[in-house]
């Protein structure tokens, strides 16, 4: 029987089976939402009302035509989201980097203390996270514009989440403190693995502590830094959570998110087939955003 | 082969999942373990209201044994209700318009009939909301309008008038210059004020069956509340969210913090400023700021789903609203704070003022309520005028009265979109 296991048609039962939990949880939570949604967005979906029939590609053509309800949540969604991708991408790659670098250079018994201050803020829930940077950043009496005043940088209180660019620069802040911790943790297991004799080498030629990092780091973490670079601009695409809890989109609608103006014309607007449609138009830029960053990063290479 | 035999393991998983969950598809109504009929309640109350629904739901529970209402308090009410199953709903006033073209509730008439429930039981201000078409769509439990807060270590009395406030204003503002009369806040409850002084002003916003904001009295009304901030300096300049109620809860502080001493603000704020100011809270009805004297606020509806066909459960229903339409069991609402429109209730209200201080003091803005424009998706319409334009108005000093035109215009486009998402008729 147990020899038997590992042979002929019972082999096969057995492999079939152990991948089986993986097959069927990756159908059902991601093949099967994305064929519903890509359905669900060919037709006239009302959340109310149900399923009001097959328009065809109507959904994608209203949201891409100029003047539309619907066009002006998407197209500002987008311009706000992209804005927010470009703004938050660099500090969240280079702090990050940097922290890893200053903790690598940390004597050892410091590291795990560090490493584990700097990554603690990420376990923290997006509601707490915001519910804190809402009281450090509210406009009167607040605790960031207390300390400015006091130390004289400022005279005037400044309203940091009703103006902008301030409303993003708290958006940002809060982001970096947020999640700078995740990027950090794989910098510094991409430090932990270059080689130590690549270093003794560059020390014997006499390389400075920046050269060292062109020539001998950078080389070698490069590919988890490309890595990071990817799963940042994912992570500032599906922006939520804090614009949402801490400036409620505004001043003026500037700070909403295109995950946000999804959930308007679907939990607002009750329309779930136009909310599909934005979601795989959505998708479908990202994809192209990170098949460019794949394409630019492969063509350095060559 | 290989292939098949996978799929057909595949395929077999997902039959017995879907076999999992559906179970139930029973006929007549759903029963608990000792022959009680079930009734499903939902509603938003998740603040401090809910605890007082309950009471009134537990108690209504423990009166008899034939029903069983279950209550359920969920932050996104709405959403589970469009996708759910549930019998009884509490629907805002601005909403009951669109869930009736949506078709999602139902008369309620027959259900109040049996329960011996009459419109003359109602305040004409909760029957204006509950009242469409000439059918009674839901039943009309209480109004949260604008409601005005004072601070008595910084005014004796309550303000009547914008000359009162103006006065209220010079006086404080010479006393210590962090001191101001009131607070406009950018957002929050800004689509309070702008329905205010749309009916302060006998400003009709309606439109056929879009809200139209491009009219010349409206942009006329509305500057004021930009006059209030930049010409009259009644109020700080810029305040953020919910401002006009943070301020009012601040101490002034020389040069980095403001203090107001009147809120017009949320009645649900009654219970974090009472436990500040105790007796120093007063409470009244908002002053006059247009034209003319008129309150405005949202209220709170009963509805029933449209899904309720049983008739056994429709008299469960109308047994649950006459319990709880007694003022006996209503006044539980008023000590949550909340002002019920049910008449029996107003009059145990008004013996006790004290008691029920802030339900005493808004039904009294009962009187010359103006009710939210029946129009469908209401919310929407406003979306534009509550996140951008009164953010505009009221934190951009130089902004004019065309300035203000050609955002309302926008909105009135905006709005006119999303009426003609309804459902056709």
């Amino acid at each position: 029987m147990e020899v038997n296991m590992y042979k002929g048609a019972s082999h096969k039962i057995w492999s079939v089976l152990m991948v089986s939990p993986f097959v069927i949880l990756f159908l059902l939570f991601w093949a099967l939402p994305l064929v519903l949604g890509v359905w669900v967005s060919l037709h006239n979906w009302n959340i109310s009302s149900g399923n009001l029939g097959f328009v065809s590609l109507e959904n994608y053509k209203s949201i891409l035509t100029p003047g539309t309800l619907y066009y002006d949540l998407f197209m500002k969604g987008l311009k706000n989201t992209l804005y927010f991708v470009v703004i938050s991408v660099p500090p969240l790659v280079l702090i990050s980097l940097g922290l890893a670098l200053v903790i690598d250079n940390l004597p050892k018994r410091l590291k795990p203390i560090y490493r584990t201050i700097f990554f603690i803020s990420y376990s923290i829930s997006v509601t707490a996270v915001s519910a804190i940077f809402l009281w450090l950043f509210n406009g009167n009496g607040g605790y960031f514009n207390n300390v400015l005043e006091s130390i004289g940088v400022i005279r005037e209180p400044i309203n940091w989440l009703g103006e902008q660019p301030y409303a993003w620069l708290t958006i940002l802040i809060t982001t970096v403190w947020w999640t700078i911790g995740f990027n950090m943790m794989l910098f510094i297991n991409a430090l932990d693995e270059v080689d130590v004799a690549l270093y003794e080498a560059a020390d014997l030629d006499g390389a400075g502590a920046f050269s060292k990092f062109i020539s001998v780091t950078w080389p070698q973490i490069r590919n988890v830094a490309f890595f990071i670079i990817i799963m940042t601009v994912i992570a500032s695409f599906n922006l939520y959570g804090q614009t949402k809890l801490i400036t409620g989109g505004g001043p003026e609608q500037s700070t909403n998110s295109l995950i946000m103006n999804i959930q308007t014309s679907v939990f607002g607007m009750n329309q779930l087939g136009i909310g599909s449609a934005m979601a795989i138009i959505m998708g479908l830029i990202m994809m192209v955003i990170i098949v460019l960053q794949y394409w630019l990063s492969y063509r350095n290479k060559e | 082969m290989k292939i098949t035999k996978f799929l057909a393991l595949v395929v077999s998983v997902f039959l017995l999942l879907a076999g999992c969950s559906n179970g139930s598809s029973s006929s007549g109504p759903e029963k608990t373990s000792d022959g009680k009929i079930k009734i499903s309640f939902i509603n938003g109350f998740t603040g401090g209201d809910g605890a007082y629904m309950k009471k009134i739901t537990e108690a209504f529970n423990k009166s008899q044994d034939k029903y069983v209402v279950t209550e359920l308090q969920e932050k996104d009410h709405y959403t589970k209700f469009k996708s759910g199953n549930y019998d009884l709903v509490v629907i805002h006033g601005n909403n009951l318009e669109t869930y009736k073209q949506d078709g999602l509730i139902q008369d309620i008439g027959p259900v109040i009939k049996k329960a011996g429930i009459k419109e003359s039981d109602f305040h004409q201000a909760g029957l204006d909301i509950a009242k469409l078409d000439g059918g009674m769509f839901a039943v009309p439990l209480d109004i949260h309008p604008l409601t005005m807060f004072y601070n008595k270590d910084l005014i004796a009395e309550a303000p009547k008038t914008y000359e009162d406030l103006k006065a209220l204003n010079t006086k404080l503002q010479a006393q210590n210059k962090d001191t101001y009369a009131l607070g406009i806040p950018s957002s929050g409850l800004v689509e309070f004020y702008m329905l205010m002084i749309a009916a302060q002003n006998g400003v009709d916003l309606k439109d056929g069956e879009q809200l139209n904001f491009a009219q010349e009295e409206y942009a006329d009304a509305l500057m004021q509340f930009h006059d209030i901030v930049w010409e009259d300096k009644v109020s700080p300049p810029k305040l953020g969210l919910d401002g006009e109620f943070q301020t009012f809860m601040k101490e002034a502080k020389e040069g980095k913090s403001y203090q107001t001493a009147v809120a017009l603000t949320g009645p649900w704020f009654y219970g974090a400023a009472k436990e500040k100011y105790g007796d120093k809270l007063g409470v009244a009805p908002i002053p006059q700021i247009g034209s003319e004297l008129a309150s405005y606020g949202n209220a709170h509806t009963i509805a029933l789903s449209a899904k309720v066909e049983d008739e056994k459960v429709k008299e469960g229903i109308a047994e649950y609203l006459k319990f709880m339409f007694t003022p006996e069991n209503l006044i539980n609402w008023a000590d949550g704070g909340q002002a019920p429109v049910h008449l029996g209730t107003l009059e145990k209200i008004e013996a006790e003022q004290e008691k029920y201080q802030i339900a005493y003091q808004n039904s009294k803005q009962f009187e010359n309520y103006v009710s939210p424009p029946q129009v469908y998706q209401f919310g929407e319409q406003m979306r534009y005028m509550n996140e951008s334009v009164f953010s505009k108005l009221v934190t951009t000093e130089n902004f004019t009265k065309k300035d203000l035109m050609k955002e309302l215009e926008k909105a009135t486009k905006v709005a006119e979109q999303v009426a003609a998402t309804a459902p056709k008729k």
